[in-house]
């Protein structure tokens, strides 16, 4: 016998009430103005979750509300009711159990963005058309025109010599990117250059200033070079739309209170997939010296001298520390 | 005759009746991991399974008059509105993303559907929500969201947001009184003078607190410079911080006393037959809960984020009553609305918390 109050789904008015469930499978409610009797199958019998009251609704909508979860449990062990949810509510009751799936949780989102994302971002980079990247380099050009860069001063003739470096250390890659070289005045970025999709790079007047010999800027157009091969930007992108979609659909039941909570995650794995895409434009920038029979000092001068230049260390601070990429 | 018709009877005493909140925060953050991991096990589709868990949960919890509430929300479906919900936002932030330009027309798009949005998520909350097995429900329909959403906002930023205040009492009047619980009309009959008051209010404590915030900036910072020179990169780190700690001090309060008042003049105004919500927040206790929450949820990376929740709602629910004269007994449920299958997908799918 279950304790509790009827509703017969027309007002308000709770009715003292009580419920048997027999071991033939069929319920019997004795309210204070009707009785009724149903087919266990007949009813919806809600979920245990916590001590919050458990209900039985008729088909017409009347429920029965009872806090005796434990009767209610008993009585559907006895008529053999048992279900998922009957083991999720013992989960929840322990906090061993608690633990056991924080821990899991964190080795599984580790897990996941560490070797689930990235073969995926780049499967759907690989499958992109190169119109895309086409497409995003020039949204990415304007964008940056807009907020940091500004028109270059650097001569026309130093322009064309570079340009045509820049030609010839592509026209043997044969990778399908249409290279061009951009020139800005980078002003707030100071000396920097940029890679963007479909293999426009951008290298700002006060590089060019910094640089003591026209193979330094080799060295970093190789960089940039190496970049564009690898479609880093399309990847990083993916890659972090794809870690963002993750943190939602694991977070978004959250509340909004931890997205900031979750744009950490974001950003660390952000921070360290573009550290390991510099490393590979490194590596790509040394064997291209090596390959042009040039020493790759040239490489670690340029490294320093921007490390030197840059107090901030505004073009170093998404890249591996400077101690392992250049020898100073 | 005698005295037993409602009629004849002595006006029956004010009563109210109290709010009971039982969740407690251990119970919800068990809840919320196993719900976590199931999730992250089934590649996000046990999300919605997940979500009803935890709201049958909280609205189980929260009970007035020694009934808890209901939520009837179906996995299922919900999982459907789901995948309808990612597949536009994907489309959307797609497009964005290849043509920023493209904003330009998809923002007045989705200005234009947001009204429509507001009432299908509304509805859909609505009936999926019951106390005492009488569902609640929402009537509203797209013209009058799209006067109270859009129309009143765009008077709003033309009267350089002076009118904002109206803005926001137009939208709650709109969701408050396009709610019903059975047959009952929800009413929404709060003071217009209110909204303005807090409003101006808060500007002006916002106001006052920036200004006393650079005052003792300047005053810190000419300090440490007129001693000999510049002053030191450790005086500047040190101003820096203060100047963060200051900026964050100052937002807490700011958003503690905003969410007080909104919250009570919005629950102040809402009634139901013969009965009248009442809220009563106070802010000190609002403040406190802010800061040891914010304390709490950066100290544990996050993991603070159940209890910070149930502790906000228990207070919530301890500062609100039901009090008026008549019996909670009375409501009368209304026929089952004939809803379009369609229109419920679409609810679903953008189940989005208005709130209030």
């Amino acid at each position: 016998m279950i304790q509790g109050r009827f509703f017969d789904a027309r007002t308000s008015a709770p009715q003292p009430a009580r419920i048997d469930i027999g071991a033939d499978r069929i319920l019997r409610l004795v309210a204070q103005r009707e009785v009724r009797q149903a087919p266990l199958e007949a009813v919806g019998i809600s979920d245990r979750i916590g001590e919050v009251p458990r209900r039985v609704t008729f088909e017409d909508g009347a429920m029965f509300e009872t806090p005796e979860n434990d009767a209610v449990d008993a009585a559907l062990d006895i008529a053999g009711h048992g279900g998922f949810a009957r083991r999720l509510d013992r989960w929840e009751r322990f906090w061993g159990v608690a633990l056991a799936a924080l821990g899991a949780v964190a080795l599984l989102s580790w897990a996941l963005v560490r070797f689930g994302v990235p073969p995926l971002a780049d499967a759907v980079a690989r499958a992109m058309p190169r119109s895309v990247d086409v497409s995003i380099g020039a949204q990415g050009l304007e964008l940056l025109d807009e907020t940091l860069l500004e028109p270059t001063q650097l001569p026309e003739p130093r322009q064309a010599a570079l340009r045509g470096r820049l030609r010839t250390m592509t026209e043997t890659a044969g990778d399908g990117h249409d290279y061009r070289l951009e020139f800005r005045r980078g002003k707030r970025v100071g000396p920097n250059a940029f890679a963007l999709p479909s293999g426009i790079i951008v290298i700002t007047d006060e590089l060019v200033g910094l640089a003591q010999r026209d193979e330094e800027i080799e060295a970093v157009l190789a960089h940039e070079v190496g970049h564009v091969r690898g479609r880093h930007s399309l990847r990083i992108l993916l890659q972090n739309a794809g870690v963002a979609a993750l943190a939602l659909a694991v977070l978004g039941d959250v509340g909004t209170a931890s997205s900031l909570a979750a744009a950490v995650p974001v950003m660390l794995v952000q921070a360290k997939h573009s550290r390991d895409f510099e490393r590979e434009a490194d590596a790509y920038s040394r064997q291209w010296l090596r390959g042009q029979g040039l020493p790759e000092s040239h490489f670690d001068d340029m490294m320093c001298r921007l490390a030197k230049d840059d107090a901030d260390l505004a073009y170093l601070s998404s890249h591996p520390p400077l101690e392992e990429r250049a020898s100073c | 005759m005698t005295d037993s018709s409602p009629a004849t009877a002595a006006p029956a005493a004010t009563r109210t009746h109290a709010f009971e909140f039982r969740a407690t925060g251990g119970e919800y953050f068990r809840i919320w991991i196993v719900n976590l991991l199931l999730t992250i096990l089934t590649l996000g589709i046990y999300s919605a399974w997940a979500k009803v868990r935890r709201l049958r949960y909280l609205y189980g919890s929260t009970s007035l008059a020694g009934s808890a509430f209901e939520y009837h929300g179906e996995p299922l479906k919900i999982l459907k509105g789901r995948l309808i919900a990612v597949a536009v936002f994907g489309a959307y932030a797609f497009a964005t993303q290849l043509w920023p330009k493209s904003i330009f027309v998809l923002l007045p798009a989705l200005i234009l559907l947001m009204p429509l949005v507001v009432v299908f998520s509304r509805r859909f909350q609505m009936r999926m929500t019951s106390w005492r097995g009488i569902r609640f429900g929402f009537h509203g329909e797209y013209p009058g969201a799209f006067v109270a959403y859009v129309v009143w906002g765009i008077v709003a930023v033309v009267t350089l947001y002076l009118l904002l205040p109206l803005w926001l009492y137009k939208r709650v009047g709109f969701l408050v009184s396009n709610t019903s619980l059975g047959t009952e009309r929800f009413s929404f009959t709060a003071w217009r003078g209110r909204f303005f008051g807090f409003y101006y209010a808060t500007l002006g404590l916002m106001t006052a607190a920036f200004l006393v915030l650079a005052l003792l900036g300047g005053v810190f910072s000419g300090a440490a410079g007129s001693q000999d020179g510049p002053p030191s990169a450790a005086a500047m780190v040190g101003l820096g911080t203060a100047f963060v700690a200051g900026v964050i001090a100052v937002s807490l309060v700011v958003g503690a006393f905003w969410e007080r008042s909104f919250t009570n003049a919005a629950y102040d105004g809402i009634g139901l037959g013969p009965h009248r919500l009442t809220c009563r927040i106070r802010m000190g206790r609002l403040l406190w809960l802010y800061v040891t929450n914010v304390l709490g949820v950066l100290l544990t990376l996050g993991l603070f984020y159940p209890w910070a929740l149930i502790r906000r709602l228990r207070y919530q629910f301890e500062c609100m009553g039901v009090e008026g004269a008549g019996s909670l007994d009375e409501f009368a449920a209304a026929a089952a609305p004939q809803a379009s299958a369609t229109g419920e997908a679409i609810g679903e799918s953008f189940d989005l918390d208005f709130g209030l």
